[in-house]
């Protein structure tokens, strides 16, 4: 498996998010302000690739029968680590996340990665697969905080940009559909991004199918 | 290939023994691992805890930072989580709303003058509703209880304060936080 094919399984072929469906609670639930999709998404790629590390230098140690539980100890303890880390240096984004980062710990794409990648494979190449999948999850949440922030609020890159970090305005708020910055809104765009990208995933393949029957 | 991974698979097999031992190992270096980070970070977290009480006190009640000094509530409020005075200005109450609001977070500070008028609110912790009860933090309805005294109630229940539209549980979680801090000083006398 080069690196090549990793990147691209993590962003798109094999995204955690649109394709392998998991740690959809957490997206839904953050994707408010750019600042926020920004932070979920680093602290997840730090810690998905350190729990990569950690249990693919381990994996020869830990017997079958108890990897769940060293998986989730191990999570658990960088999941701890960087909440505190956030607490004391980045406290803003702590507050806007909340309750987000320890949830990380139960998120199913980092038990998902160390079950099904870094268990089996080498430190190189599972501490690349943690960085791709982190980056793969950021991009979605990222385009989900675009998309909700924009139509939701009439806004760019809040937390981050604008005056006072409240975001950029781009038309007042009174005309935007205010459900979108609502948990339902994160079904709704979540859905749509879903659907787009299985579209466009799945798109090669039936073109390939049309040219087999129409031989 | 396949050779390797039955040969990793024989090795996985392990023991009573051997399983309690691993787990145990594993454990023991997070937890000295958690302990080093604890150690770096519990200084800096509880620093930023000071001053973010310190700014939400300044908005309320504007004095010097080493102004503000603890003071014992003796009352049966179970609410009233801290009282501060400051000399010749008047008090800080900080207050547990969340008995009464919409989401079981609500925590906010009440800058008393002291003639017993009301000199600021502010929310330091909440979990409300965003976009509804979130806006008890804005100045269009935390402004209204500047200048006030005496028992208050949200416009629904015959009182003054206009509740925030969609968010009445939350404003009068608020209010009733308000009329604690108030009793409280009052108390205090």
């Amino acid at each position: 498996m080069n690196v090549k094919q990793q990147l691209k399984e993590g962003l798109l072929t094999q995204n955690p998010v649109t394709v392998q469906l998991l740690g959809m609670c957490s997206t839904m639930a953050i994707t408010t302000s750019l600042f926020n999709g920004i932070g979920m998404g680093l602290s997840v790629m730090v810690i998905l690739t350190l729990a990569n590390v950690f249990i693919s230098v381990l994996r020869n140690v830990i017997p079958n029968k108890i990897r769940i539980a060293c998986f989730i100890v191990v999570i658990a303890t960088f999941v701890t680590m960087v909440d505190l880390f956030l607490k004391a240096y980045m406290e803003s984004l702590s507050a806007s996340l909340g309750v987000f980062i320890p949830l990380i710990v139960v998120n199913c794409i980092i038990l998902g990665r160390a079950e099904s990648f870094a268990y089996k494979n080498g430190v190189a190449v599972s501490a690349l697969d943690g960085i791709f999948q982190g980056l793969g999850y950021t991009w979605v949440l990222v385009v989900m905080c675009v998309i909700r922030e924009f139509l939701g609020a009439g806004k760019f890159g809040g937390g981050l940009l604008g005056e006072g970090g409240n975001g950029i305005v781009i038309f007042p708020e009174e005309f935007a559909i205010a459900g979108l910055s609502r948990p339902v809104g994160g079904f709704l765009v979540l859905a749509f991004i879903i659907a787009a990208v299985q579209y466009f995933l799945n798109k090669p393949k039936k073109a390939a199918k049309k040219e087999e029957v129409a031989q | 290939m396949s050779e390797n991974v039955a040969k990793t698979e024989k090795k996985k097999e392990a023991g009573m023994g051997q399983m309690i031992v691993t787990l145990a190992a594993i454990c023991a270096v997070c937890a000295l691992l958690l302990g080093l980070v604890n150690m770096l970070t519990e200084p800096v977290i509880e620093a930023n805890e000071t001053r973010k009480k310190a700014v939400a006190m300044q908005e309320v009640l504007p004095a010097d930072i080493d102004d503000y000094k603890a003071v014992t509530y003796t009352g049966t409020d179970a609410t009233v989580l801290n009282v501060y005075e400051v000399a010749g200005k008047g008090h800080v109450v900080e207050v547990d709303c969340a008995a009464g609001s919409f989401s079981g977070t609500l925590a906010i500070m009440v800058g008393i003058n002291e003639d017993g008028t009301i000199s600021g609110v502010k929310v330091t912790n909440t979990a409300e509703t965003s976009g509804l009860g979130s806006k008890a933090d804005d100045v269009s309805f935390k402004g209204q209880y500047v200048g006030k005294s005496g028992t208050l109630a949200v416009d629904k229940d015959g009182g003054e304060i206009i509740a925030i539209t969609g968010a009445t549980i939350t404003s009068r979680a608020v209010t009733a936080g308000v009329n604690s801090a108030l009793a409280a000083v009052d108390q205090l006398g």
